[in-house]
């Protein structure tokens, strides 16, 4: 088990530089960062040549890149264009964005994971009852949704009409305490907690429900298909209780491919958070993502697409744990 | 000596209701087994005998479903049993090996897991107790090394270990009636000999009834007291198994026993006979007896009406309006 984690390990680093060199590639692809520049009278075209100059963006597309990744694992200061502060690094910015995103959709995925796997263990179990309909016709409610609609009708049914929840952003300002305005930093933990559960309710709802339509379907018919295994039959021709042979050896194989899935589930989770943060106006590491792409800041966009990749490869791997644990068939290969 | 009678199977039908139509996979079966007999149950794949296997065991998944008869075990009809009362009598006293040990083993938990599993659930026994008569009986059933073994998962082991498991299994709480479905049709012919010679050896040691399935005649020489040919969910003989063998009556048995190979006989050089034609398809049975399509000696009457199973010697019964008499045509 340990060589196996020590050389699942190693093989990360390869699969990073890869991933690193060919999002450079595309990203420098995006146009020139100093284009904009141009219109601005106060800049000289010297001064942009300077500019140019300092980031290497005269050198050739290998060159530039030693020069990214060295910046990136050491990062220097105002590395980045229009979406940073003067003094401050691109993952200076993101570490300070990066919380309220793994918040809300490490919440989701949990909360994704909680109900589709017994929803979709509970639907197989009574296949055509009433209630795996119903489940059914959730699972593609939830599916077919588009994030972004979805979320706009709940801020419209909960938000504008309800006044359940709020419409947007992650936490209010300050509080009001006896009477005396206080600064949301400068708040009890708890209550800074439960405002920002508060706030994050509906968009961890938008990205569940949609994580959890596919992901119950899929239970759903791998449960079905290792119902039938010859298995199954062996446990109830040795005479164990319905529940024993259920739980006990149809579940731990129908779970496994779904391991896979979740763990493949990892850049939808982040596609979608870019989306719902949009929607809902959390100041989130996607959001940020859509602003750097939008102003053609390569650097802190390309900066958040290694922070991404990190997430995916580390989901992936991950996953790839919990699959070696759940089935022995690949332990120790 | 009249033997005492463990299990009788009285005019079992089990249906299938598909989209497609009522299949009759088992469709009026009768058969006794004694204490300690070995009853072989022979036919072509589709003819009812794994569902008539499953159906004893009250396995019979969905759409499938048994609609008639009586399964008479010790004394008591299964099919008026309790789902909980079948389970108690699933495992302990009436076990069951399949045709693929390649997948009738659970592939994510170890196989001392799995037998102690069936010990854990019918003996009143603790965990230490029921480790250790896994391994004696993984020890019982020929497995080398059963410390090391108990705890290795299935895809450790060779096909012919995987069934040498599955009938410690099948074995470990003594059960009266052992249910052979296709046991050794999945292994090597080598291994199949090696596993024949386990179950046969076990049920002498154990003194347990054998419910032999398979298609294999040669299987059935060596391994039974008797024999009953099913065709199309009936039986179309019935006897003890030096009466079938030295004298079948009904076209297809005869037809089946043609088809076996043997070393001993002049025509080696001549193509092996085969019987012509197919199974019919279970939504489109000739009318009449179902074997008639394929039959040589058919004649209308056998096209008109099924003929019932009746005996055409003492304990040998037939379902045939033409009954085949090997006897007088060879001599």
């Amino acid at each position: 088990m340990r060589n196996y984690l020590i050389r699942r390990s190693l093989e990360l680093i390869p699969v990073l530089f890869a991933i690193a060199f060919v999002s450079f590639w595309l990203v420098s692809k995006m146009g020139d960062p100093f284009a904009v520049l141009v219109l601005n009278p106060h800049v000289r075209p010297e001064d942009i040549q300077r500019l140019r100059h300092i980031w290497h963006w005269d050198d050739p597309l290998v060159v530039r890149f030693w020069y990214w990744l060295k910046d990136f694992v050491w990062p220097r200061q105002g590395w980045g264009l229009s979406t940073l502060a003067p003094g401050q690094t691109a993952l200076q910015l993101i570490s300070r964005r990066i919380p309220v995103t793994i918040a809300f959709s490490s919440t989701s995925l949990i909360a994704a994971i909680i109900l589709s796997i017994p929803l979709g263990v509970y639907s197989a179990l009574r296949q055509y009852s009433v209630a795996d309909y119903i489940l059914t016709f959730f699972a593609f409610f939830g599916m077919s949704m588009p994030t972004f609609w979805f979320g706009i009708m709940l801020i419209y049914l909960f938000a504008v009409k309800l006044h359940w929840f709020p419409a947007a952003g992650y936490h209010r300002a300050f509080f009001i305490i006896k009477g005396v305005p206080v600064m949301f930093d400068k708040a009890p933990r708890w209550m800074q907690f439960l405002d920002e559960a508060w706030h994050l309710t509906l968009p961890i709802t938008v990205l569940t429900v949609f994580q959890v339509g596919g992901w119950l379907r899929y239970m759903r018919s791998s449960m079905l298909e290792v119902k039938s295994m010859d298995y199954v039959r062996t446990a109830r021709a040795k005479g164990l209780p319905e529940r024993t042979v259920i739980y006990k050896h149809a579940f731990r194989n129908a779970v496994i491919p779904i391991i896979t899935l979740i763990g493949l589930s990892f850049p939808g989770l982040i596609g979608g958070a870019m989306i719902t943060e949009t929607v809902f106006a959390i100041d989130g590491i996607g959001r940020l993502t859509y602003n750097a792409v939008m102003s053609q800041d390569v650097f802190v966009a390309m900066a958040l697409i290694m922070i991404f990749s990190i997430l995916v490869v580390i989901g992936n791997f991950l996953a790839d744990i919990f699959y070696a644990v759940a089935d022995p068939r690949i332990r120790y290969s | 000596m009249e033997k005492e009678v463990l299990l009788e199977v009285k005019d079992l039908r089990t249906y299938f209701y598909t989209e497609d139509g009522v299949v009759r996979a088992v469709d009026g079966v009768s058969f006794t087994i004694h204490k300690g007999e070995v009853l072989g149950l022979v036919g072509e794949s589709g003819c009812g005998k794994s569902v008539t296997s499953l159906s004893i065991m009250r396995l019979v998944d969905a759409p499938g479903k048994i609609v008639g008869g009586q399964i008479i075990f010790k004394g008591e009809d299964l099919l008026k049993k309790s789902e909980e009362e079948m389970r108690k009598i699933r495992g302990s006293e009436i076990a069951m090996i399949f045709q693929e040990p390649m997948t009738a083993l659970n592939p994510v938990y170890t196989i001392g897991d799995q037998i102690m599993e069936a010990i854990l659930t019918h003996q009143d026994v603790n965990e230490e107790e029921a480790k250790k008569q896994t391994i004696k009986l993984l020890d019982l059933v020929g497995i080398p090394d059963p410390k090391k073994r108990f705890n290795e998962y299935p895809h450790e082991m060779s096909g012919g270990m995987r069934q040498r498991a599955m009938i410690a299994m099948a074995i470990s709480c003594n059960p009266d009636l052992l249910i052979s479905d296709e046991a050794t049709t999945a292994l090597d012919v080598t291994i199949q000999a090696q596993i024949l010679e386990l179950m046969k050896d076990l049920q002498r040691k154990i003194g347990m009834a054998i419910l032999f399935i398979t298609h294999d005649l040669a299987l059935v020489a060596e391994m039974t007291d008797s024999v009953a040919v099913t065709y199309t969910g009936k039986i179309v003989e019935y006897s003890d198994v030096r009466s079938i063998f030295k004298n079948p009556h009904h076209p297809y048995t005869y037809g089946l026993l043609e088809s076996i190979p043997s070393l001993l006989s002049e025509k080696t050089k001549e193509p092996l006979p085969a019987i012509e034609g197919m199974v019919p398809s279970p939504y489109r049975m000739p009318k009449g007896c179902h074997f008639n399509p394929r039959c040589p000696f058919a004649t209308d009457i056998c096209r008109k009406e099924m003929p019932e199973l009746k005996e055409v010697e003492p304990n040998h019964l037939v379902r045939c309006f033409h009954p085949v008499n090997v006897k007088e045509e060879v001599s």
